[in-house]
């Protein structure tokens, strides 16, 4: 839990939560420092791809300055303005891109210069989300906000784990101001859309996978489209894997998702049948946007023009309930938490709503 | 009876205040805790500011196979997965799809 010492710097402890706080702190413009950063471990201190963040942040940003201290357990973060541009930074192979890329996402639109960034590395992992949903449902999150024109990630080329050898491209565009949404229709599902890749491995896996997902899904809709996306050569990256990505979009356009990965041993049916079913998990849990990004929009909300932004969400992660703790501590806006539904008690959707802090993109003007 | 009437307590859960005004951890927030339930479970994970000294050595997580990574997709049971095997299950949520009966004048 934080306490403020000082006039703003915001202080932390513990490794949880990194990525929000790095990002809070950037956008919000107020120092903040994270102390016992896994100092009970035997292992103490940063990991290699926590200390890789804070140099992309360093690449992205201009005037910001980290300290680190000498055993890795704490750091000191002073904020400078974002400033963009083109950057290139190779991904530790310890996460995936999508680790990197996610706090980005909602930084980059406040920037000096357009975002083009360049990501090498592992682009699909168990972990973070994988270049294809953010792609496919992470910039379409972002486009309720106004981020639209020239919003891209190319995937040039795809890497598995363990040893990559991927690269994205990230273009994203400057904004002045968040817009505020009024989001809280959830429609009904009218589209199912998948990506099925399978790099070093038969071909053939792709189509597998995709029979199997469609044997449970046919029997809801039939507008269901599976892509079988194939990369050769050295697009394919260092290590053999294969995932399947699915997406269920709604008639009002909230979209929710899934993806399975493959692991050692387990069949291209079996990770197909998982990601199939946790999608159907993910879309019983209701509410206008995925749970995996309710952070996403959560952040995007707070900084929306001066005016009410209101979003139904399904129950909230845990990682969604610290990061409403921190967003106070950094905004100082508290989102008002309401059942959806007041008159089905059934219902385990929220209606969350907050007053946008009316922040301005004032890297901008600088220009 | 009683048991439903449980749910909907549950349901009911002040959010605002267990978010904002508690000392729960997110995880208990988020698993169902109320208010007044997290007495003595609070600061597994330590919050640093809190009966520090009196926390024996083996609840400090060292392993790290144990680590909370700061990771946006949430690990799947697959167990958990295995309910929708049935078919009951798969039909009810039926209602969400465009095909579903029930509203289908959302158009």
């Amino acid at each position: 839990m934080p306490s403020q010492a000082s006039s703003s710097l915001l202080r932390y402890t513990g490794h949880e939560h990194f990525r929000n706080r790095i990002v809070l702190s950037i956008l919000s413009g107020k120092p903040v420092r994270i102390d016992k950063i896994r100092s009970d471990d035997k292992d103490p201190g940063l990991r290699d791809y926590e200390a890789s963040l804070l140099r992309l942040i360093e690449k992205v940003t201009n005037g910001t300055i980290i300290e680190i201290s000498y055993t890795g357990t704490s750091i000191l973060l002073k904020p400078g303005i974002i400033s963009g541009g083109s950057i290139t930074h190779d991904c530790p192979l310890s996460r995936s891109v999508g680790y990197f890329l996610e706090p980005l996402l909602s930084i980059a639109p406040f920037s000096k210069k357009p975002f083009n960034l360049t990501l090498r590395g592992i682009t699909t992992d168990d972990k973070d989300l994988s270049v294809d949903l953010i792609r496919t449902v992470s910039l379409p999150h972002l486009q309720l906000f106004g981020v639209s024109d020239g919003l891209e990630l190319k995937i040039k080329r795809r890497g598995s784990a363990p040893l990559g050898g991927g690269e994205v491209q990230f273009l994203c565009p400057i904004i002045k101001q968040a817009k505020t949404i009024n989001f809280v229709s959830a429609g009904k599902i009218k589209r199912i859309r998948g990506i099925a890749h399978a790099v070093r491995v038969s071909p053939q896996f792709s189509n597998r996978m995709i029979e199997a997902a469609r044997s449970v899904l046919n029997r809801y809709i039939p507008d269901i489209y599976l892509y079988s996306d194939v990369y050769r050569g050295d697009d394919s990256g260092k290590s053999p894997g294969f995932a399947l990505s699915l997406l269920a979009e709604s008639t009002t356009s909230a979209i929710h998702c899934s993806e399975s990965v493959s692991s050692p041993g387990i069949s291209p049916e079996d990770i197909a049948l998982q990601a199939a079913r946790s999608l159907l998990n993910e879309v019983s849990r209701g509410g206008c946007v995925d749970r995996k990004h309710q952070n996403l929009v959560l952040i995007m909300m707070v900084l929306g023009s001066e005016d009410v932004g209101r979003c139904r969400m399904g129950e909230l992660s845990p990682r969604s309930i610290q990061l409403l703790r921190d967003i106070r501590d950094f905004f100082g806006t508290s989102f008002k938490i309401a059942p959806s539904d007041p008159a089905t008690p059934d219902s385990s959707e929220l209606l969350l709503s907050c007053y946008g802090t009316g922040y301005i993109n004032a890297n901008r003007t600088l220009a | 009876a009683l048991e439903s009437f449980k749910q909907n307590t549950k349901r009911r859960r002040d959010l605002v205040k267990l978010i904002y005004a508690s000392d729960l951890t997110p995880e208990q927030i988020a698993a169902g805790a109320e208010l007044g339930d997290g007495g003595d479970a609070k600061g597994a994970h330590g919050d640093g500011d809190e009966d520090d000294f009196f926390r024996p050595k083996g609840a400090v997580k060292t392993s790290l196979a144990e680590e909370v990574l700061d990771q946006t997709k949430e690990d799947v049971a697959v167990d958990a997965l295995a309910k929708w095997e049935d078919e009951a299950l798969l039909d009810s949520i039926r209602h969400l799809f465009i095909t579903g009966s029930g509203g289908g004048d959302e158009d």
